[in-house]
């Protein structure tokens, strides 16, 4: 130690220098100082590092706010203009923390809705652009394939399942139903009749926006943060065209197939259902199922494909591009792909009923 | 490519809809063939002002004026396709604007041999180095042999021997070019080796604060005392920016 320090009364002198290695004795002289009213004499001080007068400082400052101030006396310019750097520190007014008052729930739900106004605007704008690049653009086929595959092909296994066993759920939880009134000849039509027109379209939509829309969004989420999108819009790329036109064309392709083979595979369901529970052969399952349905069921799942494949593509397209900063939004994107998707996809289901019963053949109400 | 912009600015909305100006209004201009380095610190607008030039983002106002020509753009991360192959990514600007296959496969290797990746033509951008990454972005910025290059950062992840290397050679390129080039970063002794002309930025809003010709000779020796003093010169100038009460000894 290159310093001294003294302490006479209530007065502690450092005199020569001072650092870093001399802070222990510093703080065990200030300490023995505290809770009375102290005078720090640097007028024999020729330098101190940062971490003593920061150690100083905190306790000058610790004692203002315990009501016993000490004083500091005898700066030179430079151990001044150490300290005068600690004084615009604590003099920087922390930001207030506002007070939940109703003005501000107001605010809050205002700021909300704007958001969400801002989100359906954004993918409404978003929508009529891809649909003019698909009108006006080249049609990319190797591309278009290859989405073709990862959305339809390779969703067929989980489709045709799921929609298998809706199948046998629905069929013998109908039949079980239905046998108390002598009633299981109606199963078929039943089942028939809620997997072509809701359950099959549906549970495909809701499949698929959780495969494809989710891997859509985090596609183009992680091209936008690599600035891959940016690189491909200098090179004179329409991105709709590029990006979001093969992903809207493979799902109208392939979006109709997977919920016609759902109908089938929920159907099958039914006559196992129908078959194991029931003991209603297959022959008689079969008749009645073509008995209830009409061709425009089976269409209805294909116009139905039109209209999801549309949701899901666009939307989990906007949700990427939406993409701003780093990686944690990619994450951010995907989930609002799906939660938005499926939300639209109800609710477009909800409408399309209505328009349903009023024109399909057969239905009085 | 000359290149004249008067009044650009651009500011931002922050999450809580206040709105604060991160560049200019500023203007520059940039002659035909130049080798321009933005320089500055980071936050000071240099990238802002580059996605503007090149129409990635609209200014808020202000006038661009620019001839007509091919634009090359290098990004700081390389913003190469992942599923190309090296020499995929770089024919596929080529590619974009109707080159016949054979005409960019003869200029993809052509400029792939001239960043040394020739035998790498057929790997993935996964497989390659950071330095040899930077090296196919660039073959990727330069194959269409662009009027105006904009470079941004392009050697800011790389250690510092890959990046001299890499900026040997970028000079050396650019040298038999008649391409106007702005290269963007906030390293001064790279700006310093690269540059016909240094513009410094600051920040809070991006503001010009100082442009410089240089006039150290060709080959440019960083060891020179030529080189030492302009470095110094500039890095006062930087330091001054970061922080105004430090001032150094000359």
């Amino acid at each position: 130690m290159s310093g001294a320090i003294v302490k006479k009364g209530n007065t502690i002198m450092l005199s020569g220098r001072f650092t870093v290695g001399d802070l222990k004795e510093i703080t065990s002289v200030l300490e023995a100082g505290s809770g009375k009213r102290m005078i720090i004499d640097l007028s024999h001080c020729d330098s101190i590092d940062t971490c003593v007068a920061a150690r100083i400082w905190s306790t000058v400052e610790g004692s203002r706010e315990a009501g016993l101030p000490m004083e500091l006396q005898g700066l030179n310019p430079d151990t001044q203009a150490i300290f005068a750097r600690f004084k615009t520190i604590d003099e920087k007014p922390l930001k207030p923390i506002p007070k939940p008052t109703l003005l501000y729930n107001f605010e809050d739900i205002g700021d909300k809705v704007l958001a969400t106004w801002d989100t359906v605007y954004g993918l409404a704008q978003f929508t009529v652009n891809s649909f003019k690049a698909l009108f006006s653009g080249k049609f990319r086929g190797s591309i278009t394939a290859y989405y073709m595959e990862q959305s339809g092909v390779m969703a067929i296994p989980i489709v045709v399942t799921l929609n298998w066993l809706m199948g046998v759920v629905l069929g013998y939880q109908a039949g079980y139903q239905m046998s108390q009134f002598g009633g299981e000849l109606f199963m078929p039509a039943l089942l028939a009749y809620s997997i072509c027109w809701e359950i099959a379209p549906m549970m495909t939509a809701v499949l698929v926006a959780g495969r494809s829309g989710s891997a859509f969004a985090a596609e183009i989420g992680t091209m936008k943060v690599r600035q891959e999108l940016d690189a491909l819009e200098v090179m004179g790329f329409n991105l709709f065209g590029y990006i979001v036109t093969p992903k809207m064309i493979a799902l109208f392709l392939v979006m109709p197939l997977l919920i016609t083979a759902a109908n089938f595979a929920g159907m099958a369901g039914g006559l196992a259902a129908g078959g194991i529970f029931l003991k209603m052969p297959a022959v008689v399952y079969i008749a009645e199922v073509k008995k209830a349905l009409i061709p425009f069921d089976l269409y209805w799942g294909i116009v139905k494909g039109l209209f999801y494949s549309t949701i899901i593509s666009v939307t989990g397209s906007y949700m990427g591009m939406r993409v701003r900063g780093g990686p944690a939004s990619v994450g951010r994107a995907t989930t609002s792909a799906v939660v938005v998707s499926i939300f639209l996809v109800i609710l477009v289901d909800a409408l399309l009923s209505l328009l349903f019963i009023h024109i399909r053949p057969g239905l009085t109400l | 490519m000359s290149l004249v912009f008067t009044g650009i600015q651009k500011s931002y909305r922050d999450p809580s809809g206040k709105s604060f100006n991160v560049l200019g209004p500023m203007d520059l201009r940039v002659d035909t063939g130049e080798f321009l380095c933005l320089l500055g610190p980071t936050g000071c607008g240099k990238t802002t002002l580059l996605r503007i030039l090149s129409g990635l983002e609209e200014p808020d106002s202000g006038n661009i004026s620019l001839s007509s020509g091919r634009l090359g753009y290098v990004f700081q991360q390389g913003a190469l396709f992942p599923w190309m192959t090296v020499e995929a990514n770089v024919m596929f600007p080529l590619k974009a604007t109707g080159v016949l296959e054979s005409e960019c496969r003869t200029r993809a290797a052509e400029i792939l041999d001239l960043v040394g990746l020739h035998e790498f033509r057929k790997s993935f951008p996964h497989e390659l180095s950071g330095g040899m990454q930077q090296r196919t972005a660039l073959a990727r910025g330069l194959v269409t042999e662009p009027d105006l290059l904009l470079l941004d950062e392009p050697f800011a992840s790389l250690d510092t021997r890959t990046g001299i290397n890499l900026q040997e050679m970028l000079r050396s390129i650019c040298n038999r070019s008649s391409a106007t080039v702005i290269f963007v970063t906030h390293n001064i002794e790279e700006a310093v080796f690269l540059a016909d002309r240094i513009v410094v930025m600051g920040h809070r809003p991006g503001r010009i604060v100082r442009d410089e010709l240089l006039d150290i000779k060709w080959p440019r020796n960083r060891l020179s005392s030529s080189f030492t003093e302009v470095l110094l010169s500039f890095r006062q100038t930087f330091e001054e920016l970061v922080d105004p009460s430090v001032t150094l000894s000359s």
